[in-house]
């Protein structure tokens, strides 16, 4: 078998027991890998009224039939189960090498259901799978189990996942983390982890991926890195990492600052990927067969915190620990980062739920005697270190964070008011990019996405953010180069149905979206040229388009089988009612406002999404091939209608 | 050359190639500073020689640390007295005199494991199909260069002549002192 495994690994922890379930062509077919036979596994096998939290729910870890190749970036892993955060269908990408080395030892997918009677890890050394104790590793930060079930298993070489102690101690958005520091941030599978008993998943494999035509996908993969040299977007992620970002941000309008109540600082500058070079980098590094090698490695060296190391900072990770709560000293940033990191949880969550807490606390919804004497004001680095400690810990009143903002809220009994300032949709708070300066088809992203509604990896329309800087790009792909200019209406909702449909085939083949997406270095015909060369298919542009459209409507539809449609389209009034205001010289986005209602109905159309219920259509479900989620959903749309009229405002599920 | 290493390879139609010196010769040059470890060069390597994709089959190595962010890379220096080549009992591991490099005949090799151990650098690795020994053969004068130099994208691994090399060196460290004085001298 060329590209693929054909096997994917179950293991049931209740009772122990590990099978081999062979993958058919056909199925290979339909779904490919990664986070179409994730999605797939998902939308069967866990229920939509599930508690995410119940044995029974799963969590997958797929790779695709690309991974552990000589393709540009090819090593992700994609980890889907129900998530506890939003109580939808959630999510999650991580670089790194652990998803070659899965492939090395001959799986393709790993589905976790079932909860183990006392700490465990599993053990996967090719053919050989093991559920072993790891009592002695329960409470241990990420890089201390790392090095001990190394030790452990004697061998240094070997790839683990890990979670946190964050996800022991349920924490709705505590992430997964692989090579230590690389991090499936999204969406809270920690916590369904955590709720599993599984500290770790340590793998070693010796196998190899055959390719069908190798002498064909060598020169694809020779074209594709030669074509990286000199790529003007890679040279920016090698030199300065995705924290080249911030100054663009700052210039654009788009940092989240204070809660999105502005969208630039003119301190910002000093936590810029220059000055992170210039100043705390020690190494860069790469995933796996990586041609960018955006990684950063860095080590603080003086003040407070000297000698505190860790892996990163990215922009999505700092900015909401950083900007987003008021705090610019970039020490205090990377602090909050490797502290995030240790406690295995979300970063934009983090920084999203104690945002949303501050903001209550100066709109007076809480005061000092709800937090337990903390003070929350914007830029308050004491009390944010304490509070990311006490929500890893569930201690106080991080406990009550640790649910997510949209819980919280309804956990303090703030109502509407409180909900108001979580700056979220579908239950996710949202990362730290305004739409009202990044670009209105990103925005749409954040209101459409089927990982919990509000991500930027989702619909990830980077043609607005560096089209610019590949001219003609945008008419190639869009037939028009009007989309290229991120605050305008124009062609949108195309663009987001293309970039939408095109992220989930990446997904698919589990390479990284910095390649294909960010540094348009990859683009679609040459995905399919080496998806073919690898498995030997011979597969069109347009089936190709056709299996992520298949992959966006099933997620669509699991959505929709908790009666959550249209309703939830939207994103927070602060974006649509308040206009950007000027903060710093130069800001090209004042007075800006996001008008989503004028981009969605044309996002509808090319979806094909019923315009009342904004469930996917019968008709295109089936043309699809997903004729058994059609009959899935047929009963539900009248309910929608409704239920909807009855309970207008529902936030998580 | 000494007298130790067995020369089976010897072909005297390409003598006068064979004559150029080890010191012209291009080699690969490995700045471990630079390297961050994403394996580019393991998988063009084995996508090249054996048309799969494997972490086994690779002829350089990345060794990882991932909670210290440290990264190394190893893999064959190409060595002019090489040890390999000094201890294969057989004679399966020659310098090439055309090349200039050790090489392994797989013809040969006994799958002993002595060249293994003997290098200093555990540049060589074993099949795990036959068990044989295999190494770098600087992809046998591929046009542009080793893949492995040439896809690597921190500038890790290059492939160039070591005199130009070690000169360009010499040359950064007196830039460097420049620099350092005139900034100096501003300041």
């Amino acid at each position: 078998m060329y590209g693929w495994c054909g096997q994917r690994l179950r293991v049931d922890l209740s009772n122990g027991t590990i099978t081999k379930e062979p993958l058919s062509y056909e199925y290979r077919r339909k779904w490919i890998g990664g986070r179409g036979m994730n999605s797939e596994v998902i939308y069967r096998e866990v229920l939509p009224h599930l508690d995410p939290f119940d044995p029974v729910a799963r969590v997958c870890f797929g790779v695709g039939p690309i991974s552990g190749t000589a393709a540009p970036a090819s090593g992700r892993v994609t980890v889907s189960c129900k998530s506890p955060l939003t109580g939808g269908f959630g999510d999650s990408n991580m670089g790194g090498h652990w998803g070659a080395e899965l492939k090395y030892a001959g799986y393709d997918q790993i589905i976790i259901q079932g909860k183990a009677r006392k700490p465990v890890y599993l053990w996967i050394d090719d053919d050989k799978v093991e559920i072993r104790d790891a009592s002695h590793l329960w409470g241990k930060f990420p890089r201390e189990a790392d090095a001990m079930i190394k030790q452990e298993l004697g061998d240094e070489d070997i790839h683990i996942v890990v979670i946190g102690p964050a996800g022991e101690h349920l924490v709705r958005f505590a992430s997964t983390f692989n090579d230590v520091y690389r991090a499936a941030g999204r969406t809270g599978h920690g916590a369904v982890l955590g709720s599993k008993n599984l500290k770790a998943i340590a793998v070693r494999g010796s196998g190899t991926v055959k390719i069908a035509r190798p002498k064909e996908f060598f020169d694809i993969c020779n074209r594709l890195r030669q074509r990286f040299k000199t790529d003007p977007m890679r040279k920016f992620l090698y030199e300065i990492g995705s924290l080249s970002l911030i100054n663009v941000a700052n210039h654009d309008g788009w940092l989240s600052v204070n809660n999105f109540k502005q969208g630039a600082h003119p301190e910002a500058w000093r936590m810029s990927g220059e000055e992170h070079s210039k100043t705390v980098l020690k190494h860069r590094e790469g995933c796996f067969a990586c041609p960018i090698c955006c990684g950063r490695f860095t080590e603080i060296k003086e003040g407070k915190y000297a000698g505190e190391y860790g892996g990163g900072p990215e922009y999505e990770h700092s900015v909401p620990t950083g900007p987003r709560v008021g705090v610019f000293d970039p020490n205090a940033i990377w602090h909050n980062m490797i502290l995030t990191n240790n406690y295995g949880m979300d970063g934009i969550e983090t920084g999203g739920v104690i945002a949303t807490a501050m903001e209550w606390y100066e709109k007076g919804l809480i005061t000092s005697k709800d937090t337990g004497g903390l003070e929350l004001e914007w830029g308050n680095q004491e009390v944010v270190e304490k509070l990311i400690t006490m929500i890893a810990l569930r201690e106080g009143f991080g406990d009550v964070l640790a649910d997510g903002a949209s819980r919280a809220a309804d956990r303090l009994g703030l109502g509407d008011e409180g909900q108001k300032y979580t700056i979220a949709t579908r239950g996710m708070t949202l990362p730290g990019d305004d739409p009202r300066g990044l670009g209105f088809a990103y925005g749409v992203g954040f209101a459409i996405g089927t990982r919990g509604g509000c991500d930027h990896l989702r619909c990830l329309a980077s043609l607005e953010l560096s089209g610019f800087m590949y001219p003609g790009l945008n008419t190639k792909i869009l037939g028009d180069e009007r989309p290229v200019k991120p605050v305008t209406t124009v062609g949108k909702g195309y663009c987001c149905f293309y970039e939408e449909n095109q992220k989930a085939m990446v997904d698919c083949l589990n390479v990284c979206c910095f390649t294909t997406h960010w540094s348009y270095a990859v683009l679609t015909a040459d995905q399919v040229e080496y998806f073919n060369a690898v498995t030997g298919m011979d597969i069109t542009e347009e089936e190709f388009m056709e299996i992520g459209e298949r992959i966006v409507n099933l997620e669509r539809a699991y959505w929709a089988r908790m009666l959550s449609g249209k309703r939830e389209d939207t994103i927070p009034e602060r974006f649509q009612k308040e206009p950007m205001p000027k903060t710093v010289e130069g800001q090209t986005n004042i007075g800006a406002v996001f008008p989503v209602e004028r981009i969605l109905p044309g996002y509808y159309k090319y979806r094909d999404y019923d315009p009342e219920t904004g469930f996917p259509s019968e008709r295109r479900l089936k043309m699809l091939g997903l004729e058994y989620v059609a009959k899935d959903l047929e009963p539900l749309r009248q309910k929608y209608n409704t239920e909807a009229e009855k309970k207008k405002k529902k936030y998580y599920y | 050359m000494t007298g130790q290493v067995r020369d089976v390879n010897y072909d005297p139609l390409k003598g006068k190639e064979a004559e150029k010196t080890m010191y012209e010769k291009k080699v690969l040059i490995f700045n471990q500073e630079k390297c961050t470890g994403c394996r580019s060069c393991m998988m063009g390597c084995s996508l090249f020689h054996d048309g799969e994709c494997g972490k086994v089959l690779s002829r350089v190595a990345v060794v990882r640390n991932e909670a210290l962010g440290e990264s190394f890379v190893v893999g064959c220096d190409l060595c002019s007295e090489a040890p390999c080549a000094a201890v294969c009992p057989t004679g399966a591991c020659s310098i090439d005199r055309v090349m200039g490099i050790p090489r392994i005949n797989p013809d040969r090799c006994i799958g002993c494991k002595e060249c293994a151990m003997a290098c200093p650098f555990g540049a060589i690795n074993i099949s795990s199909k036959t068990g044989k020994a295999f190494k770098c053969d600087l992809c046998d004068g591929r046009p542009e260069g080793p893949v492995c130099a040439d896809w690597c994208p921190s500038g890790a691994i290059t492939y160039a002549q070591p005199v130009l090399a070690f000169k360009a060196k010499r040359r950064e460290k007196l830039v460097e002192r420049l620099k350092a004085t005139k900034a100096g001298e501003e300041a």
